[in-house]
């Protein structure tokens, strides 16, 4: 049965409709397949089928390990959206709920490689001279946690410096205890700072300051 | 059973400033704002909504509405939410998820800013409802995401076999601290009265679920904890005497504040923050109305949110005749 209803397909097929180029979704899942692994297979390839400039491949994460390593990707189930080249926007465990639009989001986002950010936040981004690792933890009933993820993922976009992943905190429970996460959403970068809420583009870009200057 | 939420995706919010002007700018994306753009999208009045960074308002972060009307087994706030959503964007309303930074009311039209963009509109509906009011005690700005929470179906689910504590005796408390229940091990309801203001329903399905524990007269005074919440400090308010109840979480429903801090010097603001309206849900501004929780201090439902956005558009309608 399929995943996404009629309804639902209609919508994002008209959302795709002016999708601005190809975009590549490479899925992560393995032969035995993991916790939602199956279904955030198949939310992909239904999610494929509603565009003709959307491909997706899907790897087993043991199998194709050098796959994995080349994307880092390191957990499953993981989704890696790729435009015009690998801007390093994943997603970690189902896009469901709310991060159904985060994922929307992304593949428009890619298949442009412009965003909304502001002129001032694209620039700084652009001229990072030190890697940027953003994770994001949500929760699929979290109404605040995609505005937290689109912001990152499109900070991945126009930044070759910066990856951004959206970790769903209920499929990761390590992450969640190593990250001390009781809350959403909550933005780690670096491992050394962290951000609670949906905070706006300039605390974010202050927070990944603070980052850089403690790592 | 797992759902796919859309969210308006279509923004334009590289519009120049003053190149439009709207009939009609809500701000706020509520049941009250959307409300008031199915009604003005109807009569055909150039509509924009600017929803915030979270439509749907409150009832998008409710787990279930019981009580709005055509729904008799109850719908999740998230869905009655997109409902209204859909509903709205079906007449060609034209919503935007930007927050509003601030506003000039001083002459017409009437500008309203947002990060980066200033709209024009000949009329607008302030629909901005009311944010979770805090306790303001030590600790709570702290853990405010990490421990401290006003979101139980965001955070819910990291609580699984502990324990949290509910602040307030309200509909929200009760309602949030039973579907907190489906996680926690014990969920503790501290309220600063002996008894709760809470719907009776709400009230017989807190004191039948055997996780549920209340601790009445009591005020939390300051929570607790190195790196994660370990507890709450609290007072009663009869006795005087103090003590510590030791939690891993605290959840805080204490009421609403008005979200109405761009208004302020503007609109005329009653001493609690509220927008004073008339029954027509006319402000001190010609031309500027509002609807919904920002000028509500009673009542706080979605149906009379809805309602009074309602009365605002055909408002907005009325004025907009009256002007030509």
């Amino acid at each position: 049965m399929a995943l996404l209803n009629p309804d639902i397909q209609n919508q994002v097929r008209e959302l795709f409709a002016d999708l601005a180029g190809p975009v590549q979704i490479k899925m992560f899942t393995q032969d035995f397949e993991c916790s939602y692994c199956k279904e955030t297979r198949q939310l992909a390839e239904e999610v494929a089928a509603l565009s003709d400039l959307i491909s997706i491949e899907v790897f087993d994460f043991v199998a194709d390990k050098d796959k994995a390593d080349e994307l880092g990707i390191d957990k499953i189930p993981a989704i890696a959206i790729i435009g015009k080249e690998d801007y390093g926007v994943r997603f970690y465990g189902i896009p469901s709920g709310y991060e159904f639009a985060s994922l929307l989001h992304a593949i428009k986002w890619a298949a442009s490689g412009r965003t909304e950010l502001s002129a001032a936040g694209i620039k700084f981004l652009q001229e990072l001279d030190k890697p940027v690792h953003m994770q994001v933890f949500v929760t699929p009933t979290c109404p605040y946690c995609p505005t937290s993820v689109t912001l990152a993922h499109q900070m991945a976009i126009v930044s070759p410096m910066v990856r951004a992943d959206m970790i769903e905190a209920q499929e990761f429970p390590h992450l969640s205890m190593r990250y001390q996460v009781m809350g959403v959403p909550r933005t780690v970068i670096n491992d050394v700072a962290h951000l609670e809420g949906a905070a706006p583009e300039p605390m974010v870009l202050d927070k990944i300051r603070e980052a850089l200057a403690k790592s | 059973m797992l759902d796919f939420k859309l969210a308006p995706q279509e923004s334009d919010a590289h519009e120049k400033a003053g190149e439009r002007i709207y009939d009609l700018i809500v701000i706020g994306g509520g049941p009250a704002g959307l409300t008031a753009a199915i009604y003005a999208c109807r009569a055909r009045l150039d509509t924009l909504v600017l929803a915030g960074a979270l439509p749907g308002g409150q009832p998008a972060n409710t787990d279930m509405v019981e009580n709005y009307p055509g729904f008799p087994q109850g719908v999740t706030g998230a869905d009655l939410a997109q409902l209204f959503q859909d509903q709205a964007e079906r007449f060609g309303a034209r919503i935007e998820l930007d927050n509003v930074m601030s506003v000039d009311f001083s002459s017409r039209p009437f500008s309203v800013s947002t990060y980066g963009v200033t709209y024009k509109g000949r009329t607008v509906i302030v629909a901005t409802g009311a944010n979770p009011r805090r306790l303001g005690v030590p600790g709570e700005d702290k853990f405010y995401g990490r421990g401290v929470s006003a979101c139980a179906t965001c955070d819910g689910f990291f609580y699984q076999d502990r324990t949290v504590v509910v602040v307030g005796g309200g509909d929200s408390a009760i309602a949030e601290g039973l579907f907190l229940t489906k996680f926690a091990r014990e969920v503790i309801v501290i309220h600063r009265r002996d008894e709760l203001r809470a719907t009776k329903i709400f009230q017989e399905q807190a004191f039948a679920n055997p996780k549920m524990r209340f601790v009445w007269d009591t005020v939390v005074e300051e929570i607790l904890g190195d790196e994660t919440v370990t507890g709450v400090r609290v007072r009663n308010v009869k006795t005087g005497a103090e003590s510590v109840i030791e939690t891993d979480g605290v959840f805080i429903y204490v009421g609403m504040e008005p979200a109405t801090e761009i208004f302020a010097g503007q609109l005329e603001l009653n001493e609690q923050g509220y927008v004073i309206a008339d029954r027509r849900q006319r402000t001190n501004i010609p031309g500027v109305f509002a609807a919904g929780d920002v000028q509500d201090p009673y009542y706080r439902q979605i149906v009379i949110a809805a309602g009074t956005g309602a009365v605002a558009a055909m408002e907005v309608e009325k004025f907009l005749a009256e002007q030509e």
